[in-house]
């Protein structure tokens, strides 16, 4: 075997060996990300579909307002909060926002008017002036729901409908577009905040210096790291996968090579960030600000937390030529809308630039000591 | 024929001339201790000839090369142990043995190596479990994974227990006996007199006087020096080996 790569080789199964003997590493490569993972999971409602938050408060005392409210429970749509009984309490919580809306039926509701024989009633729907969008929407589907009501007692002609069909199944629920980003802030994790912490702890042991009194060369070291750092994220983000698929019903659409090819790529540039961040500082105190600066606009313009759609215009371009950013949008093409490699040759050729230049600078600031 | 002669050598650090016009030979197999007081620039010597620092002017040359002109070609012929010799945690011993062997890029046997220095018992054992001789022993026995011919000792001694110091004495030896020149700073005088074949003295840079320690010694006794008390046949030193015993204690 050439003997370069022996001794690259040698490094990466000892360094991934020492790894997994590492249980704080271990932790913050794998655990953590698991624990966003849950905490953003869990705030977009599991399958991510939209439900409204609202108050059943029955004021009836007919068989049909009991049935009904019982079926307003069992609605997908609608989530209610079963504690709220009165309007009083409904009022205070909307104001809260902790309810979107509260459902009235009001005395009398589902009575048998005399001289019919069937039951009639009006329900209200009542919102604060913030909820009007979440309102209309309720009010458009409780009415949908009376439509098939009342034709049940009254047999009414109508002449326009409308019948809503669901097209694609592939679109994007918002957890799935969370999850890219998720993955984008499990990459910037391992890829900077690992090294910026390793290599200032190494040199100040002098065992980086002790390094360097070895034929040792700065490449071998990089290439060690990269792809025990690959090996290592691709583990943490399998797992990632699994508790995203099992529990949050994640919609992975993609090649799973592709994927693989991408998220090595994607963490070995990351990784040139911390590399070059650690290679470069002397201790801790010196590499801390300036890894904020470069980590924290990265984390929040590049799509981890919330989408780029949502920012302005301008922000969008700049933010576009961030490093993490195609790499997001990449796993996101690949992910949720099926995308080849050959698809996302304008994330792969940026992601590329990036690596170069990265590993450029990571190279030339590198310190022994 | 000398495998190392330095020259002239120079290094400044600002405004301060930490090394001075530095020369000195070092012959094969024998060991070679370099003494003075703290800022002597006995350091700053031992780092240019390791590589690890660049000469300002004057030359070095170790086995035939010069280490200027190709410092990878000395890494291969040099064997580095620094003064505070540390190794990354949660590594095993054998490890850190392939480990530095890989990075010459060389597979060697590392139980062989651990044996040498009577680790092999720790052989599955992280760094970090090691006492402080246990770790001057692992970090000797991993500056020579290559068959280095110079070896390079930065004060190796310090902070060990009079047992532990004896037994690396005799691992130097052993080291030195196996053709290999070994170069090595300390601060006691009783360690360089039992242990180094030649000496040379440092101050503010410059060497003061080279020779062989009883040389050494000659020469200031023929310049009428006495010591003003009673010299006795022992000293304290010779008292604790009596009372302790020679051999190494607990898990030095």
């Amino acid at each position: 075997m050439n003997r370069s790569l022996f001794t690259v080789l040698t490094f990466v199964r000892i360094n991934t060996k020492r790894f997994f003997r590492d249980r704080l590493a271990l932790f913050f490569s794998v655990v953590f990300p698991l624990i966003f993972l849950f905490v953003f999971g869990s705030l977009n409602g599991g399958g991510g579909d939209i439900s409204f938050k609202v108050a059943v408060i029955n004021q009836s005392s007919s068989e049909f307002s009991k049935t009904f409210s019982t079926q307003l429970k069992d609605s997908k749509v609608l989530k209610v909060n079963s504690e709220v009984t009165t309007l009083d309490v409904a009022k205070d919580k909307m104001v809260k926002s902790e309810i979107d809306a509260a459902i009235v039926l009001p005395a009398g509701f589902g009575d048998i008017a005399s001289g019919k024989d069937y039951p009639s009633g009006q329900v209200q729907v009542i919102y604060t002036q913030n909820n009007q969008q979440s309102a209309s929407a309720l009010t458009s589907i409780l009415g949908d729901q009376f439509k098939s009501v009342n034709s049940k007692f009254v047999n009414t002609d109508m002449p326009f409908t409308v019948k809503g069909e669901q097209l694609n199944e592939k679109s994007l629920s918002s957890f799935d577009y969370t999850f890219a980003g998720l993955l984008g802030f499990s990459i910037i994790g391992m890829g900077i905040f690992g090294p910026i912490n390793v290599f200032p702890e190494l040199k100040k042991m002098g065992i980086l210096r002790r390094l360097s009194t070895t034929p040792l060369k700065v490449w071998q070291y990089f290439l060690s790291t990269m792809i025990g750092q690959a090996f290592i994220g691709l583990i943490s983000m399998a797992i990632m996968f699994i508790v995203a698929i099992t529990v949050f019903h994640l919609n992975m659409v993609g090649n799973w090579f592709e994927l693989a090819v991408l998220l090595i790529l994607g963490i070995t540039t990351i990784l040139g960030i911390g590399l070059a961040l650690g290679g470069w500082a002397k201790n801790e105190r010196q590499v801390a600000p300036l890894a904020n600066i470069i980590t924290f606009p990265m984390m929040f313009l590049s799509g981890t937390f919330f989408p780029r759609f949502l920012m302005p215009e301008w922000l969008q371009t700049v933010s576009s030529f961030l490093p993490l950013t195609p790499i997001i949008d990449a796993i996101r093409l690949i992910v949720t809308e099926g995308k080849h490699l050959i698809d996302i040759l304008p994330q792969l050729g940026l992601i590329g630039i990036w690596m170069v230049i990265i590993y450029v600078i990571a190279f030339r600031v590198f310190r022994w000591e | 024929m000398n495998m190392i002669e330095v020259k002239n050598l120079k290094k400044k650090y600002g405004d301060m001339q930490a090394v001075d016009g530095v020369s000195f030979h070092v012959k094969k197999g024998e060991i070679f201790g370099i003494l003075g007081p703290n800022g002597a620039g006995k350091t700053t010597t031992l780092e240019m000839m390791e590589t690890l620092r660049p000469i300002d002017s004057g030359t070095v040359i170790i086995d035939g090369i010069d280490v200027a002109k190709d410092p990878q070609a000395i890494k291969y012929k040099i064997g580095v142990q620094p003064q505070s010799p540390a190794f990354q945690d949660k590594t095993k011993l054998k490890e850190v043995i392939e480990m530095f062997a890989a990075a010459y890029g060389e597979k060697v046997d590392a139980m062989k190596f651990l044996r040498d220095v009577e680790l092999e018992d720790k052989a599955n054992s992280y760094y970090e479990s090691l006492s402080g001789g246990q770790k001057q022993r692992l970090s000797i026995t991993t500056a020579l994974v290559h068959g280095p011919k110079v070896f390079f000792l930065d004060e190796p001694t310090t902070g060990l227990d009079p047992q532990a110091r004896r037994h690396l004495w005799d691992l130097i030896r052993g080291v030195r006996d196996r053709g290999i020149s070994v170069i090595m700073t300390t601060h006691y005088m009783d360690e360089a007199e039992v242990l180094c074949d030649r000496i040379a003295v440092m101050d503010n840079g410059k060497i003061v006087a080279t020779d062989t320690p009883e040389n050494l010694i000659k020469q200031l006794l023929g310049r009428g020096f006495k010591k003003p008390q009673e010299v006795h046949q022992a000293n304290l030193e010779d008292v604790f080996i009596d009372l302790t015993g020679k051999d190494l204690k607990g898990d030095n």
